[in-house]
C-alpha cells in the first residue's frame, strides 16, 4: 500500500497535484476545530472588513470571519460527500455484483431500474424534496436521499467488471468448489472490484457536493448550518458582489474548485495506476 | 489502370531478393513509474527472400516472429523501436526500411506490392463498416477506374475465394470466422502484389477451413507469382505450404534451409528437438519436449541464447554469439557445435 | 484449388436486419414507460408523502400578505384541494394525480394565478429546449472532435495543452462557472447581456432583430455549459481513442496504407463515438441540472428559472408540473439518442 503511494507520488503528476489540493482542504476542515467562534453564531467580528492580518480572509456583512467559517463549511460539505459516496457505494456494489453475477432476469430487472435512475434529472427531484419538506430537511437526510438516488452510474461500472469476472476461470473453479454465491462474491471478485470503487468514490463526492452546492446557492438546504453553498447564498442574499464584499464568496469559491480539481486528479491518477495497460510495464519491479 | 504480374522474370530480376534484412535489431522500450525495460524481440536477423519463393519462419511463441513481421511490414508503433539493421526491398529500393522511407511512397507501395493477412483476423475488418468499404478504402486507390467496373472486378475476385457478392454488404459480425479470413486473403491479393506476408493465418480455424485457407494461399500465389512471407508455430503448415524455412529462437534466426532439408536433416539442436517432438504416422515412439522454459526477452541468456536448454552445450556457447554460416549448400546454422567454434 | 463445397449464403436480409431493429425499438421504448413511470411516481409519493401539507403551505403563503376573511381561506383551502386532488382516499388521489397528468393538466399556478401552470412551461420550454439542444449539440461535437485529434496525434503540444486546461474545466461545478462568467461579463468586460433571454423593448417574433437579440442573450448561458460539458467529452474521447488506435483493424488499415485522415474518420472517430453516444444519453440528466442553475445565475427564462422561483413562491403546481415536464423531457430525449444509436453501431442486434 505504502509502495503504491510511493509510486503514485513520484511518477504521476496528476497524483501529486491531487493530494496537495486534498490535502489543503483536508488541512482547512481539520483547523474548524481551533476556531474561536461557533459557526451558527452571527455579528461576532465587525461585518465586511477586507483581508488583513487580523482577519486572514476578511469578514462577512453578517459579521462573521470568513476563515473560520471556510473551515466549518468545508468540514461540513466535505463530511457530506463522503457519507453520500459510503453509502452509494454499498448500494452500487451490492447491486452490482449481484445484478453481473447473476445474469438472466434479475439482471435485466435490476439494469432497467439502474437505467432508469442514470436517466433520471435529479435535481428537479430533489427541489421537490426541499419544496415539500422545507425547514425539516436536515443535510442528513438530504445525504441519504442522495445516496440512495446516486448508486446508478457506478453500479453499471462495477457489473461489467462481474460480469467479466464470472467468466473466468476461477470463478468456475469456486463454483465447483462448492463456494455459494456470497462466498465468491465477496471472497474472490471483491478485490478485484475494490479499485473501481475508490476511484468512482472520488467522482461520486465530486457529484454529490457539486449538487448540494446548488441546491445550497439557492437556498434549498438548512441554511444555517455552514456549508461552502451556504456561504454563496448568504453572500448573495448580501449582494456581495455589488457592494465589493468580493472576498466573501471568493475564497469558498476556490475552496470549493480546490476540492473538485483534487478529487478529480486522484480519481484519474487511481485510475490510470489500475489500467492493465500500465500495470503490465510495471510486472517483475523488484526494488 | 491494370493491373499486370508482379513478376516479369528476367534472368538479373529473378536473382536479385525481393527482400534483404540486414542484422535487424527491434526493441520493445518500456519506463513506466521509474522502471526501464528492454525487451529484446528480435536481436541481429538477416536474411533474405527471392521472388516467387515462400518462405517460412518457424518458431515457438515469443520467439520474436512476430515483432519482426511488424518490422519488415512497417507497423512500428512506440513502445517498439528498430535500433539498428535495415530492411530493404526490391521495390522500395534505397532506403533502409519502410519506416525510414518518406511516407508518400511508402503510401504507394502499401497494398500494391506489398500486402499482408494478420493474425486475427477475427478483428482485422472494420466492425462498423460493410465490408464493401475495406475494399474501397484498400484496393480502390491502386486499382481506380469507375466505380461498377472496380465492383465486379471484387466480386469476381471474391469467387476465386469461393465468396458470393453479397459478402460486400454484410459487417463483419455477420460472417463465420473461415468467411472473414477468406475476406481478408481477397482483399490482400486483390492488388496482385510482390509479396504478402501472412502471420498465422490458420490459427483459430477449424482443421477444414486450414486446409482451405492454405490451397488459396497457395493457388493465388502461383497465379500472382508473389513471394510469401508465412509466420507460423504449425510445423504441419510450413511442411504443406513454402520453399524455405527459417528457424527462430528468442529473437535470433538458429537455422535456414529448404523446408525439405529442414525436416530431413535438422543441424541445430533446436531444430532437432522441434522435427522429432512432430507426430509421424505409424511412429509409436513417445515424443520428447524440450527441457527448461523459453527465455526472458528483457533478460536474455549471454551468448548462445539457446545454450541453458541445449544438449551439446559448450563452454564458448556461453560467452559468445554463434554466426549464421552456410554449413551446407543452401542451409545456414548459428551453432559452434555445427559450424565449429572456430574464432579469428 | 480444394473442392470443398461451401453453400451459397445470402446476406443483407432487409427482413432480418429490420426486425431486429425493430425488436431494439420495442425494447427502448418499453424502458421509456419504465423511466416516466418510475419518475411520476417517485414525484407523487415525494408530494404526497410529506408531513406538510402543500395547500396548507400555500394558504399561509398567500394569507402573509394581508388580512384575509375567514371564509375567504376557507374557500381557498377546499378549491385548492380539489386543485390539487387532494380531496378522497389515497387510491382515489393516486388515481386522479394519474389522470391530471396524462390530460397535461397541472392546475393554475399560485403565484400567476389564474394562468395554468401548463401555460407558464409552455412559454418557458422553447427557451430551456435551444439552449440546451445548441449548447449539447456544440459541446459534443467539439469536444469530441478535439479529443479525438488529441487522442491520435499525442504529441502535439496544442493538443496537450487543452488536455490540461479539460482537466481543470471538467470538475467545475456548473454554479461556479457561470458566477465566474457573470463576474467576467458583468462587472470586469460588459459587453453581453447578463440576464433575460432578449431584450425587453423587442416584440417576440421572428424578425431578425429579436433572432439576434437572442442569440446575444444566449451565448453566456450557453458558454457556461459549454465550457463545462467540452472538457469531459475532450478527456473521454482522447481516452477511448487511445484505445482505439491500438486495436488491430486500425493497424490494418495503415498496413493497407489508408490515408490517415482516412482512418482518423472513418476507423478511429466512427468506432470511438459510438460509447460517446451513450455517454451523451447517460448525461443528459446532469446537463438538465446544469442548465437549471445556469438560468437562474443568468435569469433566462427557461423551465429551470421557472422552477426556482416556484419554490420561492411557494407555487406548489408549478413546482410538481416543472419536475414532471422534466422527467418527461429528459427521458424522451434520452429515447431519440437510443433510437439513433444502432445507426452508428450496426452491432446492435436482439439479444
Amino acid at each position: 500500500m505504502a509502495a503504491i503511494l510511493r509510486d503514485l507520488l513520484r511518477h504521476n503528476a496528476e497524483f501529486r497535484i491531487g493530494v496537495l489540493l486534498v490535502g489543503s482542504v483536508l488541512l482547512l476542515s481539520v483547523l474548524a476545530s481551533f476556531s474561536p467562534f461557533p459557526p451558527e453564531n452571527v455579528y461576532v467580528v465587525p461585518p465586511d472588513l477586507p483581508p488583513s492580518s487580523t482577519y486572514w480572509f476578511g469578514t462577512t456583512s453578517r459579521g462573521q470571519d470568513v476563515f473560520w467559517q471556510l473551515t466549518f463549511a468545508i468540514r461540513n460539505t466535505l463530511l457530506f460527500g463522503c457519507i453520500v459516496a459510503i453509502i452509494s457505494r454499498l448500494l452500487a456494489l451490492v447491486i452490482g455484483l449481484l445484478s453481473g453475477y447473476s445474469g438472466g432476469w434479475i439482471d435485466r430487472a435490476l439494469m432497467s431500474v439502474n437505467d432508469t435512475f442514470i436517466v433520471m434529472p435529479l435535481l428537479p427531484i430533489l427541489v421537490l424534496f426541499y419544496f415539500v419538506m422545507r425547514d425539516r430537511m436536515s443535510w442528513l437526510m438530504l445525504a441519504l436521499i442522495m445516496a440512495g438516488l446516486g448508486w446508478a452510474y457506478d453500479a453499471r461500472l462495477i457489473r461489467s467488471v462481474a460480469m467479466s469476472l464470472k467468466t473466468r476461470e476461477f470463478t468456475q473453479t469456486s463454483l465447483f468448489s462448492g463456494m455459494s454465491t456470497r462466498q465468491i462474491l465477496v471472497q474472490e471478485h471483491l478485490p478485484y472490484v475494490m479499485p473501481i470503487v475508490f476511484s468512482s468514490a472520488m467522482n461520486n463526492m465530486v457529484w454529490s457536493i457539486g449538487l448540494e452546492v446548488t441546491l445550497a446557492v439557492l437556498g434549498f438546504t438548512d441554511i444555517n448550518r455552514p456549508s461552502i453553498g451556504g456561504m454563496i447564498y448568504w453572500a448573495n442574499q448580501h449582494t456581495a458582489m455589488v457592494a465589493g464584499v468580493w472576498w466573501w464568496i471568493a475564497f469558498p469559491t476556490i475552496a470549493v474548485v480546490m476540492t473538485f480539481v483534487g478529487l478529480f486528479l486522484l480519481a484519474i491518477s487511481t485510475n490510470q495506476y489500475i489500467d492493465p495497460r500500465s500495470r503490465l510495464g510495471r510486472v517483475g519491479d523488484v526494488t | 489502370m491494370t493491373i499486370a504480374p508482379a513478376t516479369q522474370a528476367g534472368p538479373s530480376d529473378s536473382a536479385r531478393p525481393i527482400l534483404t534484412v540486414c542484422d535487424l535489431k527491434a526493441y520493445y522500450r518500456t519506463n513506466h513509474y521509474g522502471i526501464k525495460r528492454d525487451v529484446k524481440a528480435v536481436d541481429g536477423i538477416s536474411l533474405t527472400v527471392r521472388r516467387g519463393e515462400i518462405y517460412g519462419l518457424a518458431g515457438e511463441s515469443s520467439s520474436g516472429k512476430t515483432t519482426l513481421i511488424k518490422t519488415i511490414a512497417g507497423a512500428i508503433r512506440p513502445p517498439m523501436e528498430v535500433v539498428t539493421g535495415s530492411v530493404e526491398f526490391a521495390f522500395l529500393p534505397g532506403y533502409d526500411g519502410l519506416h525510414r522511407a518518406p511516407p508518400a511512397e511508402v503510401a504507394r507501395i502499401r497494398w500494391r506490392r506489398l500486402s499482408c493477412i494478420m493474425q486475427g483476423s477475427m478483428n482485422v475488418l472494420n466492425p462498423v463498416r460493410r465490408i464493401r468499404s475495406s475494399f474501397v478504402d484498400f484496393a480502390y486507390p491502386h486499382i481506380g477506374g469507375d466505380r461498377a467496373q472496380f465492383e465486379q472486378k471484387v466480386v469476381a475476385h471474391l469467387a476465386r475465394v469461393r465468396l458470393e457478392a453479397s459478402v460486400l454488404d454484410a459487417y463483419p459480425r455477420e460472417l463465420s470466422g473461415g468467411m472473414r479470413q477468406r475476406v481478408t486473403l481477397a482483399l490482400a491479393t486483390i492488388c496482385r502484389p510482390e509479396f504478402i506476408i501472412a502471420d498465422e493465418p490458420t490459427t483459430a480455424l477449424d482443421v477444414v477451413v486450414q486446409k482451405e485457407v492454405l490451397g488459396v494461399i497457395g493457388g493465388l500465389q502461383r497465379e500472382i507469382g508473389a513471394s510469401v512471407m508465412l509466420v507460423t508455430h504449425d510445423m504441419g503448415v510450413h511442411a504443406y505450404l513454402t520453399n524455405r524455412l527459417g528457424i527462430m529462437y528468442a529473437g535470433r534466426l538458429v537455422e535456414e534451409a529448404a523446408t525439405g532439408e529442414i525436416f530431413r536433416n535438422p543441424l541445430h539442436p533446436y531444430t532437432k528437438r522441434l522435427i522429432s517432438s512432430l507426430p509421424r504416422i505409424g511412429d509409436d515412439t513417445p515424443r520428447r519436449g524440450l527441457e527448461g522454459a523459453p527465455p526472458n526477452l528483457a533478460d536474455p541468456p549471454s551468448g548462445c541464447r539457446f545454450h541453458p536448454r541445449c544438449p551439446l552445450a559448450m563452454e564458448v556457447c556461453r560467452h559468445q554469439v554463434p554466426a549464421m554460416l552456410e554449413s551446407a549448400p543452401s542451409h545456414r546454422v548459428a551453432c559452434f557445435a555445427v559450424n565449429g567454434d572456430d574464432r579469428a | 484449388m480444394p473442392i470443398t463445397w461451401v453453400p451459397p449464403f445470402r446476406f443483407g436480409i432487409p427482413g432480418a436486419r429490420m426486425k431486429s431493429y425493430l425488436a431494439y425499438v420495442a425494447r427502448r421504448s418499453g424502458q421509456l414507460v419504465l423511466v416516466i413511470f418510475i419518475g411520476i411516481n417517485l414525484a407523487y409519493v415525494i408530494s404526497h408523502a410529506s408531513p406538510i401539507d402543500p395547500v396548507e403551505q400555500s394558504i399561509s403563503a398567500v394569507t402573509s400578505y394581508g388580512n384575509t376573511a375567514p371564509d375567504a381561506i376557507e374557500q381557498m383551502r377546499s378549491s385548492l384541494r380539489e386543485l390539487y386532488g387532494l380531496g378522497g382516499s389515497p387510491i382515489e388521489q393516486y388515481l386522479a394525480f394519474w389522470r391530471r397528468i396524462l390530460s397535461a393538466d397541472f392546475g393554475p399556478s399560485l403565484s400567476a394565478f389564474p394562468t395554468p401552470v401548463a401555460t407558464l412551461i409552455g412559454r418557458a420550454l422553447p427557451w430551456t429546449a435551444g439552449l440546451l439542444t445548441a449548447s449539447t449539440v456544440i459541446a459534443w461535437g467539439l469536444g469530441n472532435l478535439l479529443g479525438g485529434l488529441a487522442g491520435y496525434y499525442q504529441n502535439n503540444r496544442g493538443l496537450k495543452a487543452m488536455g490540461v486546461i479539460a482537466m481543470g474545466l471538467h470538475p467545475m461545478p456548473y454554479y461556479i462557472l457561470a458566477l465566474l462568467l457573470l463576474i467576467v461579463f458583468g462587472f470586469l468586460w460588459p459587453v453581453l447581456p447578463i440576464t433575460g433571454g432578449a431584450a425587453m423593448n423587442l416584440p417576440q417574433a421572428w424578425t431578425l432583430e429579436f433572432m439576434m437579440s437572442v442569440l446575444q442573450h444566449a451565448i453566456l448561458p450557453a458558454l457556461s455549459l459549454i465550457l463545462v460539458g467540452v472538457g469531459g467529452w475532450f478527456l473521454g474521447m482522447r481516452s477511448l481513442v487511445s484505445n482505439v488506435v491500438t486495436e488491430d483493424y486500425v493497424a490494418y488499415a495503415e498496413l493497407a496504407g489508408v490515408r490517415p485522415w482516412r482512418i482518423l474518420s472513418f476507423y478511429v472517430m466512427r468506432n470511438a463515438l459510438v460509447p460517446q453516444v451513450t455517454g451523451l444519453a447517460m448525461s443528459l440528466g446532469g446537463i438538465f441540472n446544469g442548465a437549471v442553475i445556469t438560468e437562474k445565475v443568468f435569469g433566462y427564462p427557461g423551465v429551470g428559472s421557472l422552477l426556482v422561483d416556484a419554490v420561492y413562491a411557494g407555487d406548489y403546481a408549478l413546482v410538481l408540473g416543472v419536475t414532471t415536464i422534466s422527467i418527461l423531457g429528459v427521458s424522451i430525449g434520452v429515447f431519440v439518442i437510443d433510437l439513433l444509436y444502432p445507426l452508428l453501431d450496426p452491432r446492435v442486434k436482439v439479444s
